[in-house]
């Protein structure tokens, strides 16, 4: 019992951690380039939801439409800031560049709204059900229910619409893209959009359950990063599962030994798949690596 | 006609200058600085505030803040900058972040500036280094505290200690220890905790398993409320005595009262839980100002600045003669007396707050005085 309580929370934090990485490999994909701001969007969506909930206090899931849109909005201005005007330059320019973005926007949160732990609102109410013997916090199933259909329905956009077909064309090759017509600066720009969009619900996903500080946007990046490597540089359903994986070591291994330890074993495989499988245990999606 | 015009003018102004500078001359400096970046930014805002209140309401010193984020290396800088202009700075008001103070003590040394500071590590007044000044409880004090009163007060005898991996979380862990096994109460289980930790019920559940009477806690603001608020959905109604990022409105903001129920927290004083008319005052000026609750780091920078402007008043402004005076005088602060043991530790006193559920704000539930001159 004690194990599935355990599963339970690392699955619903896995979900969070998943969205982020998501965006993470959306962005990798389209520029070739790592985003290290990615993690600062998270904090940024959090403290936005905890922004707009002064001013409409109404649920969580009232406040997500708002959050993805203005979310969004700050992906294209990330894109024109740290992207657009070094994409002719090496990977590891704009990789430069996103750390620099990712500190401002960490000091700029820490100017408007402090240094202090806050909470988003749940998306629907707070308090917890009782399954058997389990506890399962209401925003528990509520980041697990909204992770998958954002998740499915970016597959189904990327899949099975003519704007999925030209981001992805445009993350497998963009001059040849660019060749057959498809707007790329526009392609990437959308792709910014999208995953600062996932990073701003995961932020108000995360902000109400376990908090948001303006620094908590490193720990995110981390974790992404991590998850990418182990489930396969590139690769979206690696990104999942690797988020899926910290986070089960956040929980079901903390659990049987500690959390010092669980980290280090979490290293310590992220190390052996490097050694043995550097492609990730999902492989790698070809010529990524930046 | 024009150039009597412009020599007069320019006489004047050059008068001016000088008298200006005169002035200034005799205007001591007092540099605030502390950490308003990174991960100690809302402990740092706290002491800026107090410290900008004191200085504030006073006006007859001038100040800069400085930011010292989180490394020793821009603590020591800032330290340079604010030390440039060696005339006017008699003293330092030091970051709460020990690894930094701890990296500015030669300088205060090689410089003769005493460093005036709340940060509760606690080597930096077991260096021997006459110009360091602590207005805040250390270890040594507050851990005393907070296992005395899960002991004494509330009668437990199976402590489950979950502390911060980070230098303040082990430090406090090995105060608490020690005290806990002097009292007769040996923790039942110990584990320290990552700040980037998000769910801690793996913790919660062996914890339990080891069958404690009471959770105690040494983390910092975010994590305490996280353990809080994870512990009661899990069905844990165990008192919980936390250290005193519990007491910070900031983190109680956090919980709903409920979830507060029959938990408490250590820390040096609690202004919003008020007591004197004086206090109540001081949190009322300082909601005011800041738009926001002082916390126990505000009112201990508050009075630690209050006790140099003090000084400034009666003599000794900076150097060696600031250092005699502190080391040698009492004040009387708001939250308590400050009096120097000899090694630069001038607050010695803390008290234990608890919330009953129905409320967001601490009722003071304990005072212990004395704690470290007592033994």
């Amino acid at each position: 019992m004690e194990f599935l309580q355990l599963a339970i929370n690392g699955i619903a934090l896995g979900a969070a951690y998943a969205l982020v990485a998501l965006g993470f490999v959306l962005i990798l994909n389209a520029t070739g380039a790592v985003n290290f701001a990615q993690g600062d969007l998270v904090a940024a969506g959090g403290f936005l939801a905890v922004a707009l909930a002064g001013f409409l206090p109404v649920p969580g899931l009232l406040l997500l439409p708002l959050v993805v849109i203005l979310m969004a909005g700050l992906g294209l201005a990330v894109s024109a800031a740290a992207y657009w005007p070094l994409r002719d330059r090496p990977p590891v320019a704009v990789f430069i560049s996103t750390i620099a973005l990712g500190i401002v926007i960490q000091n700029g949160l820490n100017g408007l709204f402090g240094a202090e732990p806050r909470a988003a609102p749940p998306l629907f109410s707070g308090g917890h059900l009782e399954f058997f013997g389990l506890v399962i916090a209401r925003q528990s199933l509520a980041i697990m229910g909204v992770a998958a259909l954002l998740i499915g329905g970016v597959q189904l956009l990327l899949k099975h619409t003519q704007l999925g077909r030209r981001l992805r064309a445009t993350a497998q090759d963009r001059e040849v893209a660019a060749a057959l017509g498809v707007p790329v600066g526009a392609m990437v720009a959308l792709t910014f959009a999208l995953a600062a969009a996932l990073a701003g619900v995961a932020g108000l996903l995360l902000a109400n359950q376990f908090f948001i500080t303006p620094t908590h946007g490193t720990d995110f990046i981390v974790k992404a990063y991590i998850a990418v490597v182990i489930g396969g540089w590139g690769r979206v359903g690696g990104a999942l599962a690797g988020a899926m994986l910290v986070a089960l070591f956040e929980t079901v291994v903390a659990a049987w030994t500690d959390y010092a330890v669980a980290t280090g074993l979490l290293y310590a495989a992220l190390l052996t798949i490097l050694v043995f499988r550097p492609q990730g245990l999902f492989g790698e999606a070809e010529g990524r690596r930046a | 006609m024009k150039l009597r015009i412009f020599i007069t003018a320019f006489a004047a102004f050059l008068s001016l200058m000088l008298l200006q500078g005169d002035a200034l001359a005799e205007v001591p400096n007092f540099p605030v600085l502390v950490p308003l970046t990174g991960f100690l930014s809302l402990e740092g805002t706290s002491q800026r505030n107090g410290a900008v209140m004191a200085l504030d309401e006073d006006k007859s010193v001038a100040y800069g803040v400085f930011d010292t984020a989180t490394s020793p290396e821009v603590a020591v800088n800032a330290m340079e900058r604010a030390l440039r202009d060696r005339i006017h700075t008699g003293v330092i008001i030091g970051p709460i972040l020990g690894t930094q103070m701890l990296a500015m003590l030669p300088l205060a040394e090689e410089y003769q500036v005493p460093l005036v500071t709340i940060s509760g590590t606690a080597k930096l007044t077991e260096m021997g280094n006459p110009w360091i000044f602590r207005f805040f409880p250390g270890d040594a004090v507050t851990k005393v505290a907070h296992a005395r009163y899960a002991v004494e007060e509330l009668g437990r005898r199976r402590p489950a200690i979950l502390y911060q991996t980070t230098a303040y979380g082990q430090s406090g862990r090995g105060h608490l220890e020690t005290t806990f096994r002097s009292l007769g109460a040996v923790p039942v289980y110990q584990e320290g905790l990552d700040v980037s930790v998000r769910d801690v019920t793996a913790a919660l559940a062996k914890a339990m398993a080891a069958k404690p009477d009471v959770l105690v806690l040494h983390l910092h603001s975010g994590p305490t409320a996280l353990l809080v608020r994870q512990a009661r959905a899990q069905g844990i109604d165990l008192p919980i005595v936390a250290g005193s990022a519990m007491h910070q409105p900031t983190t109680a903001a956090l919980l709903e009262p409920s979830e507060l129920r029959d938990v408490c927290a250590e820390t040096g004083s609690s202004p919003i839980s008020g007591g004197s008319p004086e206090m109540e005052r001081f949190t009322a000026d300082y909601r005011e100002k800041f738009g926001s609750d002082p916390d126990a780091f505000a009112l201990a920078q508050y009075d630690a600045t209050r006790m140099l402007l003090v000084a400034r008043h009666t003599g000794p402004t900076g150097g060696a003669p600031l250092r005699d005076w502190l080391a040698s005088h009492e004040f009387r602060g708001l939250a308590m007396t400050y009096k120097s043991d000899g090694k630069g530790n001038m607050a010695h006193d803390a008290v234990i707050v608890c919330y009953d559920g129905s409320t967001r704000t601490p009722h003071i539930a304990m005072r212990y005085k004395g704690v470290d001159l007592a033994r």
